[in-house]
């Protein structure tokens, strides 16, 4: 199991251990007691928590997704074995971030602990607004329950989503990763299969490399009243849906393009590629993708990715794993049981597959009541059972303990996939100047997507643009 | 006496300062510095006038002011036409003009937010209820309107023009109701037609209304952020990065806090000097 090397491990609790740590709770507890904050609080319920820290209240920002809702849900249970009291506000993307940065730049300290977007660690611990987390998990070894193990965690999540500079600044809180998300039933059906043969000499399968992709999104778009599997169309069907739209949707979808093309943003000497012939045919891929995709994909995020293939009316699509609950959902969707989850496809057969991290992260702010009892929400988040009510409850859990649970993957069927892809993802840039940088990209893959330039024009402004803002930090050496 | 009085004032004076000067001057001593919340390297040290040298030869700003100037001077003359045309068909009603009055006045009451996401459902490219309208006619193609960059633009200017020309019909109204019948009536004794009427007579007697209008329309249009981020974004590409949106981006999604100041700064110099060429403008048509 992987153990990033500048985290102290958690030592295993021995009996003697359990001894002077019941021993040392009963103190705490008293001196707890005496304050008045914690006449409630059972020792017996602890759960192998430290009740060291009752009376603490804590604000908690994440993100406006289920995780998030279901950590709320469950943070009573938190409370009554450690006392510590927990709000969690929520907020989309875009607003949490700007409410953080408020925070942390004026010192406010609303926030203890913040859930952050990992592209944002450079900026945020960068500017010494986050806690060192090694310090504070080798002063806490002992007042965590065994039901937490950063050996649990996922190796991938915690280079992502924690590591900057040689230090540790958070723990993942959401696994978020991309992966190829298709109807299986149609790609099972006969009748389809053999249309397929006929069309294009070779067998309909899940696309491994991405002519594949553009084959079967241009076989499966079809107009109404065309047969599809047997049956008349009543709507017409598109064989892709992607992103288009001036959005960090749309930035996040070229980069599953352009990292299997050999381009991207940085190389790995730091330096831009973004005017490369790699990244320059990557955008001209996805943009020619859009002649199989729903109308006005240009205006599409994520949101809209998610509904479409929610609706059955397109068969495959580039998209993140916490939007596979929704697919099985029979509420919401209409291709329950439908859907299937493959690699993100590679340029050429062989390839090494490269999904992209979608990770967040938990933050403890420097000016946080008590960083401590900070870092115990935090690992009780990433605690087994937390992770696995996580799971069960729709959520992404950022564990191997719950994706490699038997009674949850009798029920996600994405699980399996979202495991590989978390253990072949890549991650975006995480420097400080990367909230400018994807402002630039933002703006050129539109531009790129929409006609307003072509993708070597639009490409070629992103590598200007970003030239100045970076200046002379390139090559960079960490991002 | 003179004491007291600047002693009743103090309150009032000091929260104006508070909410109006200090963000101003703040504002002004930013746009001087190199500040990111997120970058250490932007420390907040004093670099002269280096953003505005910077917003001098920045083409995606040029593009947002050309953005602007074309959507302000869009929409507010088209409301204006129709305003004055809507106008004048209210104050000639007489049984329903109160009714219709009323009904006018439902689209300025919608917040901006609101009337954003309702154009947002409604020109949805699959489901829009006015996706579906506009294909029927043979207006739109399938990819529907906010798919290309004139047609987001287009669809910019129809909700600002759906949401305000009532106001400026009722400023018509305002002044047809407040004309003096004097005039009027000498004109219809005159042998005047309608027509005339309303153009030679009643148009100028409330020419400083609408003047009056339309500068209210034009700095609210210059200032129009809500609607845009909801329908379109900004995008596709630039085509609807109207200043405002331009400004935000630089300030709340790049953290170029120093530089969107500059932005600020540059954009209020304008909007001050606009007005007060417009009350010049309009003070010496009054003395006139």
């Amino acid at each position: 199991m992987y153990i990033p090397p500048s985290l102290p491990r958690t030592r295993p609790v021995s009996m003697s251990r359990r001894v002077v740590l019941a021993g040392s709770l009963t103190g705490a507890l008293l001196l707890t007691a005496c304050g008045g904050s914690s006449d409630d609080l059972d020792p017996s319920a602890a759960g192998g928590w430290s009740q060291e820290y009752a009376g603490t209240e804590l604000n908690v920002l994440a993100e406006a997704t289920l995780n998030s809702d279901i950590l709320a849900q469950m943070a009573p249970e938190f409370t009554s074995m450690t006392g510590i009291e927990v709000t969690i506000e929520t907020a989309p993307f875009a607003q949490l971030v700007q409410r953080a940065t408020l925070d942390f730049s004026t010192s406010q300290g609303d926030f203890d602990v913040v859930s952050i977007p990992y592209d944002y660690l450079g900026a945020y611990a960068g500017s010494g607004y986050l806690e060192d987390f090694a310090p504070l998990m080798e002063a806490n070894a002992d007042k965590v329950s065994d039901d937490f193990s950063q050996e649990n965690v996922i190796p991938g999540l915690w280079d992502t989503a924690a590591q900057w500079d040689g230090a540790y600044y958070g723990m993942p809180s959401n696994s978020a990763v991309t992966m190829m998300m298709y109807r299986q039933d149609l790609f099972e059906d006969e009748s389809e299969q053999a249309a397929f043969m006929d069309a294009y000499g070779y067998e309909l399968a899940p696309a491994t490399t991405w002519e594949q992709y553009a084959d079967i999104a241009e076989f499966f778009t079809r107009d109404a009243g065309e047969q599809l599997a047997g049956e008349t169309l009543s709507e017409p069907l598109y064989g892709v849906t992607l992103a288009g739209k001036r959005h960090e949707a749309a930035v996040f979808e070229w980069l599953n393009y352009a990292n299997s093309f050999g381009g991207g943003v940085l190389s790995p000497e730091g330096e831009l590629i973004l005017d490369t012939d790699e990244s320059v045919d990557s955008l001209d891929y996805m943009s020619s993708l859009g002649e199989f995709a729903p109308p006005g994909y240009t205006s599409a995020t994520w949101d809209e990715v998610t509904a479409q293939l929610q609706q059955g009316i397109a068969v495959q699509a580039i998209s993140w794993g916490d939007t596979a609950g929704a697919m099985e959902n029979p509420d919401q969707s209409a291709v329950v049981g439908k859907m299937a989850y493959g690699d993100i496809p590679v340029l050429d057969e062989g390839d090494e597959h490269h999904a992209l991290h979608g990770a967040w992260t938990y933050g403890i702010s420097t000016e946080a009541s008590d960083a401590d009892a900070a870092y115990l929400f935090v690992a009780w988040a990433l605690s087994e059972p937390v992770q696995k009510q996580i799971g069960e409850m729709g959520g992404v859990p950022a564990t191997f303990s719950a994706f490699e649970d038997p009674e949850l993957l009798e029920t996600l069927p994405s699980w399996p996939q979202q495991l590989r892809s978390l253990e072949n993802a890549v991650a975006r840039p995480r420097n400080a100047e990367w909230p400018q940088m994807l402002d630039q990209l933002m703006l050129q893959v539109s531009n790129g997507l929409v006609g307003e330039a072509t993708p070597q024009e639009a490409l070629t402004d992103a590598q200007d643009e970003i030239t100045g803002i970076l200046g002379d930090k390139l090559p960079l050496t960490e991002f | 006496m003179r004491w007291a009085r600047i002693g009743m004032q103090a309150p009032s004076l000091v929260i104006l300062m508070l909410v109006l000067a200090f963000p101003l001057v703040y504002s002004l001593l930013l746009s001087f510095q190199s500040y990111s919340p997120v970058d250490p390297a932007a420390d907040g040290r004093w670099i002269g006038l280096d953003n505005y040298a910077r917003m001098f030869t920045d083409t995606q700003f040029g593009q947002a002011i050309l953005v602007t100037l074309g959507y302000v001077v869009l929409a507010v003359a088209l409301e204006t036409l129709l305003g004055l045309v809507l106008g004048i068909w209210l104050s000639r009603l007489v049984r329903t003009r109160r009714l219709m009055t009323s009904l006018l006045l439902l689209p300025m009451i919608a917040t901006p937010l609101v009337v954003g996401l309702m154009f947002s459902f409604g020109l949805n490219p699959q489901f829009g209820y006015m996706t579906s309208a506009l294909q029927s006619l043979g207006l739109i193609g399938e990819a529907g309107v906010l798919d290309s960059p004139v047609g987001a633009f287009a669809a910019l200017v129809v909700m600002d023009v759906w949401e305000w020309t009532p106001f400026i019909a009722l400023m018509v109204l305002a002044g047809l109701s407040a004309a003096p019948e004097a005039q009027i009536q000498a004109a219809q004794l005159d042998g005047c037609s309608t027509f005339q009427i309303y153009w030679h007579v009643m148009l100028p007697m409330i020419r400083p209304v609408i003047g009056v209008a339309i500068l209210f329309r034009a700095t609210e249009a210059i200032r129009m952020f809500d609607q845009v981020y909801i329908l379109t974004g900004g995008g596709p590409g630039s085509a609807t990065t109207v200043n405002d949106i331009f400004q935000y981006r630089v300030s709340f999604t790049a953290f170029d806090m120093s530089y969107g100041a500059t932005l600020g700064i540059a954009t209020f110099a304008v909007v001050v000097t606009l007005t007060w060429v417009l009350f010049r403008y309009l003070n010496r048509r009054g003395a006139a």
